[in-house]
């Protein structure tokens, strides 16, 4: 097992930075997601780590030795690719054996260990297969067989469901998961889509524009978002207008639509600035209107089978989400009244 | 549904213009030739009354006409060979993403084409003859005595050959290597390959398709190939189809010249299909 640590890595391309002095330390059997939008350079990365693209600056340790000057073929590295890069003109068993016979191990220990791998990733049977030959989940599962049968020191993977239909998505999710987790592999795992990034990683590296905007855990990640940016890109967030009404020990008090809150705060805020309280709609939860709770008029609701999606008019004018489970249903022009827990709610800065 | 199980004319109406010059240009002359070359030998005519077997007797009994299908598929072996070694490494540099004056080099593999087959058959008269500019550099270097034999020979006709050909060898191959998917070569070095390794084992047996599409073109290219043969051989050493043409149009044996085309054609689709047979690649059927 091996332990990553990435120092003030850097890649330019000409003039533009595609990473951006990026520094990160992956614990031995960590799993670690590399989340963000389209171009913010994810990938980069990776083939940083993998040894398929020079480094501009910085440095790249596995287990303490620098490996930047090393090539991809002395990394000791497991790659899944986004479009998977089985060989097609070999089987599914030569797949497998590829990087075996790279590394010279003997006729019966490679088929015991092929065959070991093709039982993990549930292909046995399909050793004579051609890759057209099966269909994208098969063919994702013998891309991860033929990075994980080499045994190598960290797994990389690039965006390896997104083409894959949103149900076996779900399921290899779970079965890539599992399966890490069983081996104990360190494994750097890329993706656009926050909510494979919470369900399978350890910790989540969001990125913006080549940077780090937070490392965390999905819990981290997802309730206390340290920017706007990270907040609504790991999820959807209300945000409510509250002005400041006294200012504590790294606390602000605040009133709001929604209530009075005491919130703890990492922005500096005098008494009587403006701000925004920010809100999971999951965090909200509907009751009929009484007397004294505050109150919004449903604007429009929608039903998405496990889910009520509920648009939200408050009597300032302001709109919002809320997402509940579908026990108490509300009709369009309903007064509802919110209830929101106060370590729901975190602050982001004066409104814009 | 799938497109294969598509019903009704529209398929067939998409092919039909392809269909009809085929039939027109290749299946109707080929019938033509076919019978012609069971006629029966005219007198002061192109051919007599009547079929015979007579033409294939004459063609089996001499061994003349048999060496010359020998020699004829040599040069294109050989024609071919070479175009694929010296074309092989050109259209994969051709093809690196990091290269440098892809234009203007692609337009130099092209250049052949641009230029009349006359015309260059002619060019290279003039490179290779005895009096010609190899010689006459050699000689006045003082590196040779007497004129090399580079022209009226073999040696001279796959020179030429390969110069006009080559680009039909280099051009379906670097169509090859442009469809293997990158990522493929990154695999293979992440699972410990090296690039050479990588090379061997990954790149060249993915452009199989474009390197055996290349073989095809340029061998039956230079079986069939009369400009340069008849140009560069001159009387001395004649293919199969510069004889076929003899027979036809300077001794008018319209029935003898049918078979012994049909004779080069048969043993060159032979050839293709054997050739065929034995690079056909399984992954790519399946
Ligand atoms: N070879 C290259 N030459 C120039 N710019 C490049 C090159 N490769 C990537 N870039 C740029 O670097 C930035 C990061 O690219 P990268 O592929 O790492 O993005 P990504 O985060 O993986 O995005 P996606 O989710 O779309 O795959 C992008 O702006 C891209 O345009
Ligand atoms: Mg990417």
């Amino acid at each position: 097992m091996t332990e990553v640590s990435i120092e003030k890595l850097t890649k330019s391309y000409g003039n533009a930075r595609a990473v951006n002095a990026i520094s990160m330390k992956i614990a031995e059997g960590e799993f670690i997601s590399l989340l963000g939008p389209s171009g913010c350079g994810k990938t980069t990365t990776l083939k940083m780590i993998a040894g398929f693209e020079d480094v501009t600056e910085g440095a790249i340790r596995f287990d303490g030795q620098d490996v930047v000057n090393t090539p991809a073929e002395k990394r000791d590295i497991g790659m899944v690719f986004q479009n998977y890069a089985l060989f097609p003109h070999m089987t599914v068993e030569q797949n497998l054996a590829f990087g075996l016979e790279m590394r010279k191990v003997p006729k019966p220990q490679m088929r015991e260990r092929i065959a070991k791998v093709l039982d993990m990733v549930q292909l046995k049977g399909y050793e004579a297969r051609y890759p057209r030959q099966l269909s994208g989940g098969q063919q994702q599962r013998v891309a991860l067989g033929r990075a994980l049968v080499i045994e190598p020191k960290i797994l990389l993977l690039d965006e390896p469901l997104a083409n894959l239909d949103a149900k076996l998505r779900e399921e290899m999710r779970v079965f890539i998961r599992d399966l890490q987790r069983r081996v104990g592999i360190t494994t750097v795992y890329v993706t656009h889509d926050q909510a494979e990034a919470m369900t399978m990683s350890d910790r989540v590296v969001v990125m913006f524009g080549g940077r780090i905007a937070q490392i965390g855990s999905p819990t981290d990640i997802y309730e206390r978002p340290e920017n706007h940016e990270v907040a609504e890109f790991v999820g959807q967030v209300n945000l409510v207008q509250a002005k400041v009404e006294s200012v504590g020990e790294g606390t602000a008090t605040v009133t709001s639509p929604l209530g009075d809150f005491t919130l703890p705060t990492k922005i500096s805020v005098k008494p009587g600035n403006m701000v925004s309280l920010a809100l999971r709609p999951e965090a909200i939860e509907l009751s009929k209107a009484t007397e004294g709770q505050p109150a919004a008029t449903v604007l429009a609701s929608y039903y998405s089978g496990a889910l009520m999606d509920y648009r939200l008019k408050l009597d300032n004018g302001d709109e919002l989400h809320a997402q509940t489970f579908p026990v108490n249903r509300f009709a369009e022009g309903d007064r509802v009244a919110l209830h929101a827990p106060a370590e729901r709610f975190w602050l982001v800065g004066v409104s814009k | 549904m799938s497109p294969g199980k598509t019903k009704g004319i529209g398929p067939y109406l998409l092919i039909a213009p392809a269909g009809l010059l085929l039939a027109v240009f290749l299946v109707l002359p080929y019938l033509n030739i076919g019978v012609m070359s069971f006629r029966v030998p005219g007198q002061g005519t192109p051919y007599g009354e009547g079929f015979t077997l007579v033409n294939y007797a004459r063609f089996f009994a001499d061994s003349f006409y048999i060496w010359q299908v020998v020699n004829t598929l040599w040069i294109g072996f050989l024609t071919t060979a070479i175009c694929l070694v010296i074309g092989f490494p050109v259209a994969w540099q051709l093809t690196r993403p990091n290269m440098r004056f892809r234009g203007l080099a692609y337009g130099l593999v092209l250049s052949p084409l641009l230029v009349g087959i006359v015309i260059r058959s002619y060019g290279w008269t003039i490179l290779l003859g005895n009096n010609g500019l190899i010689n006459r550099t050699l000689t006045n270097m003082g590196l040779i005595d007497s004129p090399l034999p580079l022209m009226y020979n073999a040696l001279g006709i796959i020179i030429a050959l390969v110069h006009v050909f080559l680009p039909f060898m280099i051009l379906p191959i670097m169509n090859g290597i442009q469809g293997i998917d990158p990522s493929l070569e990154a695999a293979a070095r992440s699972l410990g390959a090296s690039r050479t390794t990588a090379f061997r084992r990954i790149v060249l047996p993915l452009s199989m398709p474009g390197i055996q599409a290349g073989c095809i073109l340029v061998f039956v290219l230079s079986l069939s190939a009369y400009v340069t043969p008849s140009l560069i051989g001159g009387l001395k050493v004649k293919t199969m189809a510069v004889t076929v043409v003899d027979a036809l149009i300077d001794t008018f044996q319209w029935p003898f010249g049918s078979a012994l085309a049909l004779m080069l054609s048969v043993t060159g689709a032979v050839i293709v299909v054997i050739f065929g047979r034995m690079t056909r690649m399984k992954w790519k059927v399946a």
